[in-house]
């Protein structure tokens, strides 16, 4: 593995934080919404390197560092790793391994024409690092198509980067959706808590933005402002399994088709990517 | 969860709060929360002036779920948290884990404590942990 070093620590809550890295040595190429896998001695383990794979949530055009943002397993039992990657300071060293990973963006339909298809991005929980990713990459690179980042988690304060995404919204507003087109929401499961008394948005699990209530249209049409078929949209999903199965579960009835299940002609319309 | 389940549920969650109340003249209140902050049923002594407003009471509920919550985080090494109880000048707060759940109780101040606690532990039914 090669070697980093720990150039940045938010924690955003007990259990939620931003890691940045800086790599020694050349900066490791990657495409929007691969992972890497780090590493770190493990004291329990008599010093051996752990290591386990995570998005990255930075744009392949930011040379100055890597982002993650990850939880602290806790349940049944403290992750080794993410228990010592919580204890990591700002100067610390960290061990990385190069990047992988498909859920990355379609810039072409499979018969070579350009994908100028809608991006939907479901992310739960840290699933969202890898939209966070596409978001910034496409506004840097000038890609006009449109896309929509749907985050779900439990509580307000697990929206990690409710700030970063809705500056981008707003500057889709200020300079028209002909130059840059972007749309976040969040939803919250647990509205009900005291910690969500302020919500006012979104409820419920994050697939929610998909189910039409009778006799009206899904929230996500009507954030487009049109119905979503597969000519015009293609997923992305990254999480828990269970936010995977209720998005798969409610585009399969649509008759949406995955990339792992594509059609004879190498046609899909979603791509997702589970962790755990 | 079919209907006639939940009433049977709703009837023995309204038994226990019930029992825990009439368990010790100390007990003031008694409620059972889920791990989503749903106040699932509550009990409390008549002719008592509340403590606590309405907003105050959720803020009540969500510290005792936060304080539960985190102490699972040390479980794996210490087992399951059985009881914890809380003295203000003004009551005495325990709770309870139970069945998932967690059962949340206000009292009087009072230095028997252990008569007390053995007497709501004695009135609890037992459940899989």
């Amino acid at each position: 593995m090669e070697n980093a070093t720990v150039s940045y620590v938010q924690l955003l809550r007990e259990d939620l934080a931003i890691f940045r890295v800086v790599p020694e040595g050349p900066f490791p190429e990657y495409k929007a919404g691969q992972f890497l896998t780090l590493g770190l001695p493990v004291k329990s383990e008599n010093n051996r390197v752990i290591s386990r794979a995570y998005s990255i949530a930075s744009h392949p055009e930011n040379k100055k560092y890597i982002e993650f943002v990850i939880r602290w397993v806790r349940k049944p039992y403290p992750g080794r790793l993410t228990t010592a990657m919580f204890n990591l300071k700002e100067g610390d060293k960290i061990q990385w391994r190069k990047a992988n990973g498909t859920l990355t963006i379609n810039d072409k339909l499979p018969n070579g024409e350009p994908d100028k298809r809608r991006i939907v991005c479901i992310g739960g929980g840290t699933g969202l690092a890898p939209f966070v990713s596409f978001a910034q990459h496409l506004h840097d690179v000038g890609d006009k198509r449109e896309l929509v980042v749907l985050h779900g988690a439990s509580y307000v304060d697990e929206l990690s980067y409710r700030e970063r995404l809705t500056d981008l919204e707003l500057e889709s507003i200020d300079r028209g959706a002909d130059k840059w087109n972007f749309k976040y929401r969040a939803a919250i499961s647990r509205p009900q808590e005291w910690l969500n008394r302020s919500w006012t948005g979104q409820v419920g699990r994050v697939e929610q933005f998909l189910r039409a209530r009778p006799g009206q249209i899904s929230p996500l049409e009507e954030l487009v402002g049109e119905k979503i078929t597969q000519e015009n949209t293609m997923f992305y999903i990254c999480g828990w399994q269970g936010t995977i199965d209720g998005t798969l579960d409610f585009l399969g009835n649509k008759e949406f088709v995955t990339e792992r299940n594509k059609r004879e002609d190498g046609s899909y319309e979603v791509k997702f990517e589970s962790y755990g | 969860m079919g209907m006639a389940e939940e009433i049977v549920t709703t009837q023995s969650y309204e038994k226990l709060c019930s029992d825990v109340l009439y368990s010790n003249e100390s007990v003031r209140f008694v409620g059972l929360v889920n791990n989503k902050s749903d106040l699932l049923h509550s009990v409390q002594k008549k002719d008592l002036d509340p403590l606590l407003d309405d907003d105050e009471i959720k803020i009540s509920i969500n510290y005792s779920l936060e304080r539960w919550r985190k102490a699972q985080n040390l479980s794996f090494r210490l087992g399951h948290e059985k009881l914890t109880l809380t003295e203000y000048e003004h009551v005495t707060l325990i709770s309870i884990p139970y069945d998932g759940k967690l059962l949340l109780i206000s009292t009087q101040p009072t230095i028997h404590y252990h008569e007390m606690i053995q007497a709501i532990i004695s009135v609890i039914p037992p459940w899989e942990n």
